[in-house]
C-alpha cells in the first residue's frame, strides 16, 4: 500500500488507452490492484483445480490408490442419462425460480426507491428469508406444501381445484423447489436492485418530467438503461448459482433416514447437478467419476452465462 | 449511523491483525498428530453414549488424555480428507455401518485388530455383527459398536379393532410370511377405512432384499441384482401395491405423521432405532403400539464401529478403551443414553434393557429385538453395493408413488444397472 | 408499478396513491417474515411438541430450557468470536482487495484486461464443491489447519464481490469526475480514495453485508479446516446438534439458528441505512 502512494501522479494512465505503449511498466500500479484475487487463487484455488481435473481422468474410491481411466469418465458422462436427467431438472428449476424472482426483485426495488415510510421495516423483512437457515426454510415449505395438510392444498380446495400432490410428482416437485427459491432470494435481489437505483441521478427524472414522461415510460428510457449494469450481474450471479444449486432441494427432498439424500425424490425429478455430484462422489465413492460431473456442472454453467451476458449486454452497458 | 471509511479501515485492521497473530499462536499450539500421550476419538452425535465416553476419559485418566471429538455434518468425508491429506488424523474413529464396505477395501489405512489380541473377545458379539468388520482379506477393521434389528411396529387397539391378531406373540406367530402380512393389509383397509398397512413399498423390497445373504454385487465383483434374490423381493414390492395395502405418503413428511398419529398408518417394518424417531414424531401415540417379529426372519438396518487408524502411535492402549467402551454394561448404558443396539448379547439381559417401555404399553422391547438381533443372516456387502441398488430402488419407487408400470420399471432398472456396472468394472 | 416521479415530485402524495405502494409491500414483508416466525414458533417448544400434528401456530413456553441446552451442549459465545473474527476480517479484506480492483477493471484500459476479467468469471463459474481433498492438503503442508487464518486468507478476495462493483463503479462513478481529479494531480490510490470510495459507499455496503453473511453462514469449508472442537466458528458448533438416527433435538437446534441470526441482523441494520440513503443526497457528488 505503502508503495502505491509514492506512485507519481505523471504515471497515472488515461481513462482510455491512447498514447504510445511504454511497457507494462506503466500499468504496474493497475495489475498489483487487481493482484490480490489472482494471487490467491495461484496459492489456494489453482492445485484444487489442476488436481480434480487430473482426478477425472482416474478411477479413485477417496482411500485407496487411483487407477488411470483415460477418457472414459468422460465418455461415461456424455452417455450417462441421469446426468443429462440432472441438467434438465436444473435449467428447468432455475428458469421457473429467476425469472419470477427478477421481476419481482425489480418492482420491489423501484417500490422501495420511491419516497416511501417505514423503509427500515419493509428492508429488514425482505432480508429475513435470505438470513434464515435453509432447513428452517425446508421445514417451513416441506408443511405448506403437503399434500393432505398443506396451506397451498388448503387454498386450491377452497377455490374449486383439486389438490396436487407438490412433493409426490415430478413437477409438483420442481415448481415447490423454484417456489423456495424465488421466495428466499428476491429481497437480496431486490437489495442489489436498489443499490443500482440509487447510481441514477435525481437530475435525469427530473428532465424527463419536464419531457412530459410518464412513470412507464421513465422507467423503460431512463430506469431500465442504467439498471443494465445491475441486471446484467444479478442474471450472471442467479445463473451461476442457480445452476449450482442443491441445499433446497437436499433438505425438501430427504425423508427417512435410509434413503440418499441426494437422489432427489420421486423419478429424481429434483435432482440437480450439484446432487448428482454428491450422489456420484460421495454415496457411490466415485470420486474420478464425479471430478468429470464437476468439469461438465462447469461447462453448462460457462455456456449459460455467456448466453445471458450475451442477451442482456447486445446494446452496450 | 453513517460508516466512515476511517473507523472502518481501523477496525477492519485491528481485527484482521489480532486474527493473523492468533492464527499463528494457535498454530504453532495445533498439534500435528498424536503425541502418545494425547488420544483422539472422532465419533459423531448419537454415536456413542457420552456418559460412557466421559468415564473412559476418567478411567484412563492416568495414562492418556482421551480427547473425545464429535464431528458434525458429513463425517465420513471429513474422515477420508484427513486419511488421504495425512494431516490431523485421530487415533481411534468411529465408522458407520453403511460405510464400511467403502472402508474394507482399504483396510491397509487401519490397525488390523487381531493383531492386538481381538479374537478373544470374539465369542461376546454376534457373529454376524463381528464379521461385517472384516477385510477380504481377514483383516479386522472395525469393532462393534450396535447393531439395528429390523421389527414389526403396530398400533394395537387399531389391530384389534381389524381382528387382526394384536397381542406381540400372536403378531410374531400368525403374520409370519409375507402373504400373511398382506392378508393382514387387506383386511385392515376393509375394516378400518382409509388405513394401509406400510407406508411405501420400498419398506418391503428392502426389508426382503436385508434379510437374505446377498446384495447387489457379490465377492467376485459380479452383479446379482438380476438374481431370484432381488427378483422375489421387487416381486413382494409389487404384489403390495397390487393389493393396495402401501400408502401414497413419503416417510417422515407431516401428512405421513399425521396419519401415523390418526392410526391410519398403524404398522411399519423398521429397526430398534426407530422407536425413538416414532418417540419424537409422533408422542401422542404413547402407549399404543407394540413391537412383534417380521414376517419370515429379521433384517438389520445400520450400526456401527470403532477402528484404530495407522496414525495411532499407542494402539494396545486405544484398543483397550476400545473393548472397555464396548463391553456389555457399557453397550446397555449405550442403549438407554443413545438407542444404541448392543451388539454383545449379554447386554440384553441387564437390567436396564429389562425396564418395560411405557410407550410400548408396558412391553419389554428387548425380548422382540433381542432375539432379532441374534439371529440375524450374515450378508456380504460390496462396495459397489450402494450404486448398484440405487437404480432398483429408485425404480420401484416410481412403481410405488409415480404408478410406473412395473415391467417397464424393471428392465429400465436392468438397463441402468447394466451401464453402471460396465462403468464401475463390475461383470453384469 | 409505483411511479418514480410522483413520489418525487409531491412529497406528502394521496392517501390512494400511498395504499397501492403499502399493500403489495405489506402482504410481501408477510410472506417474508413467515419463516423467522416459524423458527421462532420452533425454538420455544420442545423437539416433541415441533412435530405434533396440527403444528403449533403460537409461541410455546419452552424457550427458556432450550437456551440452557445449547449452552450446555456448545460453546456458544467462543465460538461466535471466532465467527466474528472471521466475518470481519474477510469482510474487511473482500472491501479493500474487491473495490481496488473493480475501480481498475470499471474505469481503467490495460494490455491483458479482457483476458484477465474473462480468467476472473470463469474462476467464478468453477462449482465450488470441486475438490476439498487438495485444498486441506495445501493448507496441512503450510499449517494453517486448525486456526481462523484458514478460513480468513483463502476468502480475501472474490470473484463476485469484484464483479458486482464493476458493475456498480460503471454507472456511479462519472468519468468527469476521474478526469477532473486527473487534471488536479490526484494519482490512482488518491483517485480511489477520494473520488471512488465516498460516491460507490451503498455498493460497498452490499458486498460488506453479503460477504459478512456468506462468511457467517459458511460451513463446509470450516468443518474439515477446523480440526480442534474447541476453537471452531459457530456453524460448526451448532452442526453438532445434529444427531443421527432421529435424536436431533429440532428446539435446541432452532434456539441456536435464531440466536446465530442476531448478529446478521444488526449487520444488516447497519449495512442498509448505508445503500437507501435519502434521495435528496443521490449518489453524485460534486
Amino acid at each position: 500500500m505503502a508503495v502505491l502512494e509514492q506512485t507519481p501522479p505523471a504515471v497515472t494512465p488515461q481513462p482510455a488507452p491512447t498514447g504510445p505503449k511504454k511497457g507494462l511498466r506503466k500499468y504496474w500500479h493497475l495489475y498489483a490492484a487487481i493482484s490480490p484475487f489472482y494471487l490467491i487463487f495461484l496459492g489456494f484455488g489453482l492445485f484444487p483445480v489442476g488436481f480434480s481435473l487430473y482426478l477425472s481422468f482416474h478411477r479413485w474410491d477417496g482411500l485407496g490408490s487411483m487407477e488411470w481411466a483415460g477418457l472414459s469418465q468422460y465418455q461415461y458422462l456424455l452417455s450417462d442419462s441421469d446426468f443429462w436427467n440432472s441438467i434438465g431438472n436444473t435449467v428447468v428449476i432455475w428458469a421457473l425460480a429467476t425469472f419470477p424472482m427478477i421481476f419481482l426483485a425489480m418492482v420491489t426495488a423501484v417500490m422501495l426507491n420511491s419516497a416511501v415510510r417505514f423503509k427500515g421495516l419493509y428492508r429488514v423483512a425482505y432480508f429475513l428469508p435470505n438470513v434464515t437457515s435453509v432447513v428452517a426454510i425446508a421445514i417451513v415449505f416441506g408443511s405448506i406444501f403437503s399434500t393432505n395438510a398443506g396451506m397451498v392444498n388448503a387454498v386450491l380446495n377452497a377455490v374449486g381445484i383439486d389438490q396436487v400432490a407438490w412433493l409426490n410428482t415430478p413437477w409438483g416437485i420442481k415448481v415447490t423447489i423454484a417456489a423456495l427459491m424465488t421466495w428466499q432470494w428476491t429481497g437480496y435481489n431486490a437489495i442489489i436492485f436498489l443499490a443500482g437505483l440509487q447510481t441514477i441521478p435525481g437530475d435525469l427524472y427530473e428532465a424527463a418530467r419536464m419531457d412530459g414522461a410518464g412513470p412507464i415510460q421513465t422507467f423503460f428510457r431512463i430506469t431500465l438503461p442504467l439498471l443494465r449494469p445491475t441486471l446484467l450481474f444479478v442474471l450472471v450471479v442467479s445463473t451461476v448459482t442457480g445452476l449450482q444449486s442443491f441445499s433446497e432441494p437436499q433438505v425438501l427432498l430427504q425423508t427417512s433416514s435410509n434413503d440418499s439424500t441426494f437422489a432427489g425424490g420421486p423419478g429424481h425429478s429434483g435432482q440437480t447437478m450439484v446432487l448428482y455430484f454428491f450422489q456420484q462422489t460421495f454415496d457411490n465413492n466415485d470420486f474420478g467419476y464425479g471430478a468429470a460431473v464437476a468439469w461438465g456442472i462447469f461447462l453448462v454453467v460457462v455456456l449459460f452465462s455467456i448466453i445471458n451476458w450475451r442477451l442482456v449486454q447486445r446494446r452496450g452497458d | 449511523m453513517r460508516l466512515s471509511r476511517r473507523g472502518l479501515l481501523r477496525a477492519g485492521l485491528a481485527s484482521t491483525a489480532a486474527t493473523a497473530l492468533g492464527g499463528l499462536a494457535s498454530g504453532c499450539a495445533v498439534p500435528t498428530g498424536s503425541t502418545g500421550r494425547n488420544m483422539v476419538l472422532w465419533y459423531w452425535s448419537g454415536g456413542l453414549s457420552d456418559t460412557v465416553v466421559k468415564n473412559a476419559k476418567a478411567r484412563y485418566d492416568s495414562s492418556v488424555d482421551l480427547d473425545a471429538i464429535q464431528i458434525g455434518g458429513q463425517y465420513r468425508s471429513k474422515l477420508i480428507t484427513t486419511i488421504t491429506g495425512r494431516a490431523h488424523i485421530p487415533d481411534i474413529a468411529g465408522l458407520k455401518g453403511e460405510d464400511m464396505a467403502a472402508y474394507l477395501p482399504n483396510a491397509d489405512q487401519f490397525v488390523d485388530l487381531r493383531t492386538l489380541g481381538a479374537e478373544k473377545y470374539k465369542s461376546r458379539y454376534l457373529s454376524w455383527k463381528w464379521d461385517q468388520g472384516i477385510a477380504d482379506d481377514g483383516t479386522m477393521v472395525g469393532f462393534p459398536i450396535d447393531c439395528g434389528p429390523v421389527a414389526h411396529y403396530y398400533q394395537f387397539e387399531i389391530f384389534r379393532r381389524a381382528g387382526l391378531p394384536y397381542e406381540p406373540d400372536d403378531v410374531s406367530k400368525e403374520l409370519n410370511t409375507w402373504e400373511k402380512f398382506f392378508d393382514a393389509g387387506v383386511q385392515l383397509g376393509k375394516r378400518v377405512p382409509g388405513a394401509k398397512l406400510l407406508t411405501d413399498v420400498n419398506s418391503v423390497f428392502e426389508n426382503v432384499v436385508q434379510q437374505g445373504t446377498q446384495r447387489y454385487v457379490d465377492k467376485d465383483r459380479q452383479f446379482i441384482g438380476d438374481q431370484d434374490h432381488v427378483r422375489r423381493a421387487w416381486a413382494l414390492a409389487v404384489e403390495a401395491k397390487r393389493r393396495g395395502i402401501v400408502s401414497d405418503l413419503v416417510s417422515g413428511t407431516p401428512d405421513q405423521q399425521s396419519a401415523v398419529q390418526d392410526g391410519k398408518l398403524p404398522s411399519q417394518l423398521n429397526a430398534s432405532w426407530a422407536s425413538f424417531d416414532i418417540k419424537n414424531g409422533v408422542p401422542k401415540t404413547k402407549g399404543r403400539w407394540r413391537v412383534a417379529q417380521m414376517p419370515v426372519r429379521p433384517a438389520n438396518n445400520g450400526g456401527s464401529f470403532l477402528s484404530i487408524t495407522k496414525a495411532c502411535r499407542e494402539p494396545e492402549q486405544a484398543f483397550e478403551i476400545i473393548t472397555w467402551i464396548l463391553d456389555a454394561a457399557n453397550q446397555a448404558q449405550g442403549y438407554v443414553d443413545a438407542g444404541l443396539f448392543p451388539s454383545t448379547p449379554a447386554s440384553y439381559g441387564l437390567k436396564q434393557m429389562q425396564e418395560p417401555d411405557e410407550f410400548f404399553g408396558g412391553q419389554v422391547t428387548t425380548d422382540v429385538f433381542g432375539p432379532a438381533a441374534q439371529k440375524i443372516a450374515v450378508a456380504y456387502n460390496s462396495p459397489f453395493d450402494i450404486a448398484l441398488g440405487q437404480p432398483l430402488k429408485d425404480e420401484i419407487k416410481n412403481v410405488g408413488v409415480l404408478g410406473k408400470d412395473p415391467k417397464k420399471a424393471w428392465s429400465d432398472a436392468m438397463s441402468k444397472c447394466r451401464r453402471i456396472a460396465k462403468h464401475l468394472g463390475v461383470s453384469y | 408499478m409505483a411511479s418514480i416521479k410522483e413520489s418525487r415530485t409531491s412529497i406528502k402524495g394521496s392517501r390512494r396513491r400511498g395504499i397501492a405502494l403499502h399493500l403489495p409491500l405489506i402482504v410481501s414483508t408477510l410472506i417474508s417474515a413467515f419463516p423467522f416466525y416459524w423458527a421462532v414458533i420452533m425454538s420455544t417448544h420442545s423437539s416433541s411438541e415441533i412435530f405434533s400434528y396440527p403444528p403449533k401456530l403460537l409461541p410455546g413456553t419452552h424457550f427458556l430450557e432450550n437456551v440452557r441446552n445449547l449452552f450446555d451442549a456448545v460453546d456458544f459465545f467462543g465460538s461466535m468470536w471466532n465467527s466474528l473474527l472471521v466475518a470481519v476480517s474477510v469482510t474487511f479484506l473482500v472491501l479493500l482487495f474487491d473495490s481496488l480492483a473493480a475501480f481498475v477493471f470499471a474505469k481503467f484500459e490495460f494490455p491483458g484486461k479482457g483476458l484477465l476479467f474473462g480468467l476472473l468469471m470463469l474462476i467464478f463459474m468453477v462449482p465450488a464443491q470441486l475438490s476439498v481433498i487438495p485444498q486441506f492438503v495445501v493448507m496441512a503442508k503450510i499449517g494453517w489447519i486448525g486456526s481462523m487464518t484458514a478460513l480468513i486468507v483463502p476468502a480475501a478476495a472474490n470473484a463476485f464481490g469484484i464483479f458486482w462493483m464493476r458493475q456498480y463503479m460503471k454507472t456511479a462513478i462519472h468519468d468527469e469526475l476521474l478526469d477532473a481529479s486527473r487534471l488536479d494531480g490526484a494519482n490512482f490510490l488518491r483517485q480511489y480514495w477520494h473520488v471512488a470510495l465516498p460516491v460507490v459507499r451503498p455498493g460497498l455496503a452490499f458486498l460488506g453485508i453479503f460477504t459478512f453473511m456468506g462468511q457467517w453462514n459458511d460451513f463446509a469449508w470450516p468443518l474439515i479446516a477446523l480440526t480442534n472442537p474447541n476453537n471452531v466458528t459457530l456453524q460448526v458448533a451448532l452442526s453438532q446438534l445434529n444427531g443421527t438416527h432421529g435424536t436431533t433435538d429440532y428446539g435446541i437446534v432452532m434456539t441456536g439458528a435464531l440466536l446465530a441470526l442476531i448478529p446478521l441482523l444488526i449487520v444488516f441494520a447497519i449495512g442498509a441505512k448505508q445503500i437507501i440513503g435519502d434521495l435528496a443526497k443521490g449518489a453524485v457528488r460534486g
